[in-house]
């Protein structure tokens, strides 16, 4: 008996053994080694979609019918809207829910509940800048009122009909529907849930509206100790700008007495506040810069620091080939795998929109109706301000405000692990918002310098974007357009638009708060409710131009309005202009405007600032070169080029080498007598410098001597090429652009990569955001045009579009990279990039009629109760 | 009460292997890796031998993970989904060393669960008790081990 226990034990080990390996984390396989069985793991993703599906959706109205053409792009046909928006819920969640969950966990600082506490720097500033406090607020605003306002009353219907959609799908998932991702890291979704939807909404704003651009004018300004100096290198209004709006078209404030979103409004712009009399020292140097390098170093996966870039312009029937209004859009956003979009059509009762939307979001945020088409670009304008507070020094719970000390706000915001437990945390709040320096102890700093930045932002406040773009989705004409985008009101974005009755418009659209006591471009001290953001410019005066007599409109990124004609001075990190200055160049020679002249533009590589600053150069180097025969060579390339960043030639290898070396020679009074860590001036700066000649910024202060712009040019040159040799090797013929200028972009969890080899483009308006990596030894493109989009008003079923990636976010599905590969194709011949057919068809009959002779329709699902 | 052994047939060893196959296949289609111990331990109950169990259920999870491979391969993407796992540790162009993998994998818990079956199954039969002579069940044409050879 004892042999035969004996042996059940020692039986009993090897399985034992065994079943502990196969589920015990090894590395980034968080589920396991036993998820390689050939099913019930990673395996059962490789199935393809069956041509006929039907699928049931509790709580339907009615059946649901879903045409899925050759892209994957669902065409979405029901009785009713939250029908239609339930089975896009469902979509959504079915391709893409591995992605909806990362971006909203991360967005609402729950990333350590997935990886693991090593990502904790990374939740702490999430949950210090409070966007799921903030969405929480903003749900709760859309609940009170749901009875009183039937469009709050709508956007709340097709909420929770996506949020019931993406909960149908998480409740079916098999093993063959469940995400590999989730497999690999062994994680579990939890039902979506309305609040989500908020939290990303509040993501994106913050991507888009945010920066800490107060906070490095502060350290540059005070570093520098020279306002003259500060202002003529760092200004507000860039030089050579060509604002977005022609003409101010304001409405009627009997109409609109508020600002956009409903918050109260001041007709009258406050007086501006000197900043000559705004106090240098008010955050010590060391905080400022630990500060700077931790927002810095947080994964913030959308964001636009240096990566301002979108397009968009429209032509009137007066300029367009074909008499009728056309519009194109480019945003440019990170480039990730699976894209930010996910592409649809809904027709439904009241409702016929076809575009982008973001996963588990409800709403189109890019593309057309049966009426009209609209585009977006970031306006760029400032909506964040930062205030430090006075803290009681005999007890740092407490700050000074309104003549007393009041006790700060502590939020618990404790932090779940995957593995390691809950980890504390706190966020100090004051009347002005939440401390963001509470993230601070997370990088080891001196522990008694209590949090005190508060963090203004209008983001954080109750918005009211999903109301906008519901309306939008669904306006027919310019005034529906005027009554959604009164509802827009973060992050401030120029919304173009055009429709089939001839009308081009773009607005501004956002709420633009009026600072009383300061300007909001540095951080300031208000001990009293003297000072702030107490109201706002009336939604009926923000900058808005309809019909221009140019007819066209144009606008990418740069300051909206020109500061002479406009009321109110609005700061803001806006763009340099250089794409603004290109495609207004492209629209005010051209007379007759086609759809491809569109997409040409679109794919314009041309580079203004090389375009401006180069002939400087070459004349520079003839006139007081040494001869050099390297120098000579790579001066012969600047002379031949077209300033366009092609793949094929060295020149803008040369040129992005250039911009850089010039920078360090003309700019040597911050390199040499101030801080290496300061931003250098933007190239607009430098341009003015070169063109203008300004002497005291062209000499070279660290020598004797008084250099001409001529030879500081020529010096640049030799900088330039030292440090390619330096980077690219010494073989100069081998310095074509493609060879170093490459789009590779990251899965989410970078599982794998989506990716096209050499790249077009730069600063223009093919716009391609690059950082050189020092481990490939060649620019990655990081951001660049997320969607490409281009409408024809008179001839709507023939709207392309196209964006970087595909509908599936299953990386083994046909449809996970398809419609990158069009993305990626330039044409040479054409000149233009590829595009898709927005098949556009508003009845199951036209669809089935079109497919019968097409043969597009890949697949189809009906959604029954 | 009868013993396990006597309630069993004795399977020869093709013949236990094809039942674990079918049994491995039919239990693996529920996506849950464990039931190959199962699988193994059922076949254990048609073998006489640890060693035996132990290599019945090693091949015919071996061979039924194999034939399941061999349908996906041809249905579905799982070339790309092994090359793509194998990437995740650096390797590429090694997708078949994750399939080889998944089979011994698979294998092992065959072979372990059929030799948990067998211990299981001595143990409960030393637990019962013999039956009068009239019961008795006839005499085994092999001799039952008494340690486990694997």
């Amino acid at each position: 008996m004892k042999r035969k226990i004996l042996n059940l034990g020692l039986s009993l080990v090897g399985p034992i053994a065994l079943v502990v390996m196969l589920t015990m984390p090894i590395g980034p396989l968080s589920g396991g080694l036993g998820i390689i069985a050939p099913t019930g793991g990673i395996f059962d993703v490789g199935y393809p979609e069956p041509a006929l599906q039907t699928i049931n959706l509790p709580g339907l109205d009615a059946n649901v019918e879903v045409f899925f053409d050759e892209w994957g792009i669902p065409h979405i046909y029901a009785d009713a809207v939250t029908d239609a928006y339930m089975a896009l819920g469902y979509l959504h969640a079915k391709e893409r829910l591995f992605q909806m969950v990362m971006q909203n966990y991360l967005a609402a600082g729950r990333i350590c509940e997935i990886v693991g506490s090593y990502a904790v720097s990374s939740d702490k500033y999430y949950r210090a800048i409070g966007l799921a406090r903030g969405a929480e607020e903003t749900y709760q605003w859309y609940l009170k009122n749901r009875n009183t306002n039937e469009d709050v009353a709508y956007v709340l219907d097709i909420l929770d009909a996506e949020v019931a959609g993406v909960n149908a799908f998480i409740d079916s998932m098999t093993s063959s529907t469940t995400p590999i991702e989730f497999k690999i890291l062994g994680f579990t979704p939890q039902h979506w849930r309305p609040v989500d939807v908020f939290i990303w909404t509040k993501m994106m704003s913050w991507s888009l509206a945010s920066g800490a651009d107060d906070l490095y004018r502060e350290y540059a300004r005070t570093t520098m100790a020279n306002d003259t100096m500060y202002n003529d290198l760092f200004p507000d209004l860039m030089p050579y700008n060509v604002p977005i709006m022609p003409e101010q078209h304001n409405l009627s404030l009997a109409e609109y007495p508020n600002s956009a979103g409903g918050f109260p409004a001041d007709p009258t712009p406050p007086p501006t506040a000197n900043l000559a009399s705004l106090s240098e020292d008010l955050i010590p140097a060391d905080k400022l810069k630990t500060l700077l390098s931790i927002i810095d170093d947080v994964i913030l996966p959308v964001e636009l620091r240096e990566a301002m870039g979108s397009n968009s312009w429209a032509v009137s029937g007066s300029l367009s080939e074909t008499g009728s209004s056309i519009l194109a859009n480019d945003p440019h956003l990170p480039l990730q795998a699976p894209s930010l979009w996910y592409e649809a059509h809904i027709v439904a009762p009241g409702i016929d929109v076809m575009g982008v939307s973001f996963p588990g979001t409800p709403g189109f945020v890019l593309g057309h109706g049966d009426h009209i088409a609209w585009g977006m670009t970031s306006a760029a304008y400032d909506v964040m301000d930062f205030f430090v507070e006075q803290v009681n020094p005999d007890n740092d719970s407490q700050y000074w405000y309104n003549g007393a000390w009041r006790a700060f706000e502590v939020v618990d915001e404790t932090i779940h692990t995957k593995d390691a437990g809950d980890i504390a945390f706190d966020v100090k709040c004051s009347v002005h918002g939440p401390c963001i320096d509470s993230v601070m102890g997370t990088y080891n700093l001196d522990s008694t310098q209590t949090p005190n930045i508060a963090m203004n932002w209008t983001g954080l406040d109750i918005t009211h974007e999903l109301l906008a773009l519901s309306l939008l989705n669904k306006a027919k004409n310019i005034e529906d357009y005027y009554d959604a985008l009164y509802w827009w009101d973060s992050p401030p974005h120029n919304f173009i638009y055009a429709d089939d009755e001839g009308h081009i418009a773009i607005t501004a659209a956002g709420r633009y708060p009026l600072r009383t006591g300061y300007l909001g471009d540095l951080p300031i001290q208000a001990l009293n409710d003297s000072v702030g953001m107490l109201s706002n410019i009336p939604y009926a005066y923000i900058p808005r131009s309809v019909d221009p007599a140019q007819g066209y409109l144009q606008s990418a990124n740069q300051r909206s309005y020109d500061p002479e004609t406009y009321g109110w001075d609005v700061i803001g990190p806006y763009a340099t202009g250089y794409r603004g200055r290109r495609i207004n160049y492209l629209l005010n020679t051209s007379s007759s405007v086609s759809m491809d002249d569109m997409k040409r533009w679109q794919a314009d590589s041309v580079d203004v600032s090389a375009q401006w600053i180069v002939p400087y150069v070459i004349d520079a180097w003839n006139a007081a070169g040494d001869g050099n025969a390297t120098v000579q060579l790579a001066v012969d390339w600047l002379s031949d080029w077209d300033f366009s960043m092609e793949t094929d030639i060295q020149a803008p290898t040369l040129w992005r080498f250039l911009v850089d070396a010039l920078k360090y020679e003309i700019f040597d009074e911050l390199r040499v007598t101030l801080d290496a860590n300061l931003r250098t001036p933007s190239t607009p700066v430098l341009e003015r410098v070169i063109r203008e000649n300004e002497n005291y910024y062209l000499d070279d202060h660290s020598t004797g001597d008084v250099e001409t712009r001529d030879e500081i040019l020529a010096r640049a040159l030799f900088r330039a090429l030292d440090e390619m040799i330096l980077k690219l090797g010494s073989n100069m013929t081998d310095w074509y652009y493609g060879n170093f200028h490459v789009t590779y972009f990251n899965h989410l969890a970078s599982l794998t990569v989506i990716g096209g080899g050499p790249h077009r483009g730069w600063n223009t308006l093919n716009r391609a955001v690059s950082s050189w990596d020092d481990e490939s030894g060649q620019w990655r493109v990081t951001h660049g045009p997320s969607w490409r989009m281009v409408i024809d008003m008179g001839d709507i079923e023939h709207a392309v579009g196209v964006y970087t990636g595909g509908q599936s976010g299953n990386m083994f599905s046909q449809h996970w990279d398809d419609i990158f590969d069009l993305w990626y194709a330039y044409d040479e011949e054409t000149e233009q990039y590829g595009y898709h057919l927005m098949r556009f068809y508003p009845t199951l009959t036209l669809i089935g009629d079109a497919d019968l002779s097409e043969h597009f329709v890949e697949r189809m699902i009906t959604f029954v109760p | 009460m009868k013993k396990l052994d006597d309630m069993f047939p004795h399977f020869n060893f093709l013949k236990l292997i094809l039942v674990v196959t079918v049994i491995a296949i039919a239990l693996q289609l529920s996506g849950a890796w464990v039931t190959m111990l199962i699988a193994g331990a059922l076949g254990a109950l048609l073998a006489r031998r640890h060693r035996t169990a132990f290599f019945a259920g090693f091949i015919g999870v071996a061979i039924a993970w194999s034939a399941i491979f061999v349908y996906l391969s041809l249905t579905a993407q799982t070339m790309a989904i092994a090359e793509f796992f194998i990437g995740l540790l650096g390797l590429s162009g090694l997708g078949w060393l994750v399939i080889v993998i998944s089979v011994i994998l698979g294998a092992l818990l065959g072979g372990f669960g059929g030799l948990l079956g067998r211990s299981v199954v001595e143990l409960v039969d030393e637990l019962i008790p013999p039956e009068t002579s009239s019961e008795a069940a006839p005499v085994q044409e092999e001799q039952s081990e008494s340690e486990p050879e694997a």
